[in-house]
């Protein structure tokens, strides 16, 4: 289905553009290619515009000038709900769990709305969060009883937890102390690497940075960006 | 599946917001419960009631009508007042069917069965007195001296004793001579009000004056099982009739007519004297022949013969019978002057009065609650969607999809709907019986208060029994005729209902639970499709 260029991108943003209702224009004619098994950076200073890239890449909004094809397909015209549910997980920066529920169960919601199908989605729910270092004591609890690292890799358990090809992270580690920082970028960097998942972090963190693979930054109001990778 | 299981899983969590829920459908579910069972038995009774019993009509001249007919044609003076040359004219096209056309009308299918009495007036002999004739004298006596009155219309008196008309012409003697076309027509021996004691009926195709009196008369005259005994006509003193005695019946009723003045003791049942029709079509045959003419009181010419009067009746299956009948009167070319009229019809019609005046206060109730527990219901539900914007946001950003989010609250309602429902129906079951009950029997105390007080303004006495026995007819225009199966004097109402809950009320009530969440539900399912999942989340940051 894809060809040339396309061949290798699973999702790639042409001339997007972004203006609020406002009318204040926040991104301005991006082109950036993103590949499987790849991990990367989308930095900027605050206002810059990466929170909305990120709204605009999970299909929670919709770009106001070009498009975003995701395997060659402009997301436009596919059933954005259908996307976001299966090909994209979502690390939101306020973590964005249901706090009535547990860490076990806010991880098996994700799993039963992607609709697809788990031999045992409780296992495999408590393994996703043993990946991320959360162990059966904490899972049990509610969300509300949980630190910020813990909700953090709560959220993060849920964005992997149904397989999808794009893992998108708002500020994954803003939370985290140090050593918790450099569990989480290795988490991610193993999706990519040993899963073939494409990771895009949006972050602050140079050395969150440092890690991936290709940086794109993102300049505040201009909309201009340039790849640094 | 996703939708149930969360939904589910939801109401387990949220125990509190939903028993809260619960509790309103449960109020309004009992509330409908009760109302709808109230309307349900009160539409039952009101169709059973007449769906599975006989029906007795008879065919009467619409005098209402008639006058209406008179006042609206040029009839009327220069004064206003009805010219009564032209109503006697017009009255006198339509009188009272003969037994040959009512005998055709009873041809009909509808017709389950048809009898006629035909009944005289006779006074009494010597050897033969009235009940309650000495009473009776003796308070006449105290007026003018004639115990002879002349019923509604007819009666002025003098010193002599001479003929007393009543309005059809007919004179007014101690006692009602009745034929009977078969036992059927004997409905108060049918029905078991009267009783023959000893001895046995008539021969009912015997034109023999072999009759049936009642245990008072016997008592009085010391008249035994074949005693004869002697009465005439009130206009011709030499006009004999000798009667045999047959048997002696028991009635249910001594002669108290309900409270009403009684004019004549030819009123008092227990004069009431029962003989064959072809006896008493004899009897008026024979006067006819040998009458003379007489003049009254009121210098009109008259004649001496004994007119008897024709009281038929039409038995119907049902009520359905009864209308056809009915309408295939017209069809038959019978005037609208004539109408077919059922005292049973109209007093089960008055007995249904409370009943149905609890049935519309059930629609308002039912209503009322319906009304305040939609509004009560739509608002609960809109706090609970507003309490749970957030949830809203997470579940579609995670990509679960606007209409299945709606449809999980809606299945979360209507679960908590159709449990309260369900245990609204029970206790609704257990409670509506009694309480209709009650509430009925409030309606007829009142409805009996209100025709007491009614009783005692036109000096009455005010307290009427429910279920009074044979009375006099209600209408008026022969007052000499005792009107066995006459209508009560004041209605039996109906006191008890079997206000159960039915598979239809269930049906019915879950059919409000369905209507009571969709349409509260609604307002949840506009928030939802409104909201946006990146604006919530993006407000909560």
């Amino acid at each position: 289905m894809n060809t040339g260029e396309n061949s290798m991108s699973l999702l790639k943003l042409e001339n997007v553009g972004y203006r609020y209702d406002s009318g204040n224009k926040i991104l301005n004619g991006l082109d950036y290619t993103f590949e499987k098994g790849k991990m990367y950076a989308v930095t900027g200073k605050s206002g810059a515009g990466k929170t909305t890239l990120l709204s605009l890449i999970s299909g929670l909004a919709s770009p106001t000038e070009g498009s975003i094809l995701f395997e060659g397909k402009d997301i436009k015209t596919i059933d954005r709900y259908h996307y976001r549910s299966r090909y994209v997980g979502v690390v939101f920066q306020q973590f964005n769990l249901l706090p009535h529920l547990n860490a076990v169960e806010n991880v098996t919601l994700s799993m039963r709305a992607s609709g697809k199908k788990f031999p045992d989605r409780q296992k495999r729910a408590m393994d996703m969060l043993s990946k991320v270092d959360l162990d059966e004591n904490i899972v049990r609890r509610r969300i509300l009883k949980l630190s910020g690292g813990e909700q953090q890799r709560v959220a993060i358990a849920r964005a992997l937890s149904y397989d999808p090809s794009i893992i998108l992270a708002d500020e994954p580690t803003g939370n985290l102390d140090l050593n918790t920082q450099k569990d989480i970028v290795d988490i991610f960097k193993r999706m990519a690497k040993d899963e073939g998942k494409c990771v895009i972090i949006v972050t602050h963190s140079p050395e969150v940075a440092k890690e991936s693979d290709e940086i794109y930054e993102l300049a505040p109001f201009s909309g201009k960006a340039a790849a640094l990778g | 599946m996703f939708v149930i299981q969360n939904a589910l899983k939801s109401i387990a969590r949220s125990k509190g917001r939903n028993i809260l829920i619960g509790i309103i459908v449960l109020a309004i579910a009992i509330s409908s419960c009760v109302a709808l069972a109230i309307k349900n038995a009160a539409a039952e009774s009101e169709a059973a009631g007449l769906s599975a019993v006989k029906i007795s009509g008879s065919i009467a001249v619409d005098r209402q009508k008639l006058l209406e007919a008179v006042s609206s044609s040029a009839g009327t003076d220069e004064d206003g007042s009805m010219d009564m040359g032209s109503m006697q004219e017009i009255m006198a096209q339509y009188p009272d069917l003969a037994l040959d056309e009512l005998l055709g009308y009873a041809d009909s299918d509808f017709v389950e069965d048809f009898h006629y009495s035909e009944t005289v007036s006779l006074s009494g002999t010597d050897d033969f007195v009235a009940y309650g004739a000495e009473e009776a004298a003796e308070a006449a006596t105290g007026d003018e001296g004639n115990m002879r009155t002349g019923g509604f219309g007819g009666g002025q008196f003098g010193g002599e004793p001479v003929p007393i008309f009543g309005n059809n012409g007919m004179s007014m003697g101690d006692f009602s001579i009745t034929g009977y076309s078969s036992e059927s027509a004997m409905t108060e021996f049918v029905s078991g009000a009267a009783k023959i004691t000893e001895g046995e009926l008539f021969d009912m195709d015997s034109s023999d004056l072999s009759c049936l009196i009642s245990e008072e008369l016997a008592a009085i005259n010391g008249l035994a099982i074949g005693d004869s005994f002697s009465l005439s006509n009130p206009s011709n003193e030499d006009e004999i009739y000798t009667f045999a005695v047959t048997g002696i019946y028991a009635g249910g009723d001594t002669g108290e007519t309900g409270g009403g003045p009684q004019f004549s003791t030819a009123q008092d049942p227990a004069n009431l004297i029962c003989i064959s029709y072809p006896a008493a079509a004899s009897i008026v045959s024979n006067s006819e022949s040998v009458g003379t003419s007489v003049t009254d009181i009121q210098g009109y010419e008259r004649s001496s013969a004994l007119s008897g009067q024709l009281a038929a009746t039409f038995v119907f299956d049902n009520k359905a019978d009864y209308d056809s009948f009915a309408e295939e009167l017209g069809e038959r070319g019978l005037s609208d002057y004539y109408t077919l009229s059922s005292s049973d019809i109209s007093s089960y019609e008055a007995s249904l009065v409370p009943l149905e005046n609890l049935s519309g206060f059930a629609t308002t109730l039912l209503l009322i609650v319906l009304a305040i527990g939609a509004v009560i219901l739509i608002v609960v539900n809109i706090f609970n969607i507003r309490e749970r914007k957030y949830e809203v946001g997470v579940l579609t950003a995670i990509g679960i999809k606007k209409g299945k989010v709606a449809m999980q609250f809606v299945t979360e309602l209507l679960c908590v709907t159709l449990i309260a429902v369900i245990l609204g129906a029970g206790i609704g079951a257990a409670i509506s019986v009694p309480i209709s009950n009650q509430l009925l029997a409030s309606q007829i105390e009142q409805m009996q208060t209100q025709s007491q007080e009614q009783n005692q303004n036109f000096g009455r006495p005010g307290d009427f029994s429910q279920d009074e026995g044979p009375v006099q007819s209600g209408n008026g225009s022969f007052p000499g005729t005792i009107m066995l199966n006459a209508a009560r004097t004041d209605a039996g109402y109906i006191d008890q209902i079997n206000a159960t809950v039915s598979p239809a009320i269930l049906g019915e009530l879950i059919g409000i639970g369905l209507l009571l969440t969709l349409l509260s539900s609604l307002a949840a399912v506009v928030f939802v499709l409104r909201y946006e999942p990146l604006k919530i989340l993006a407000n909560r940051t």
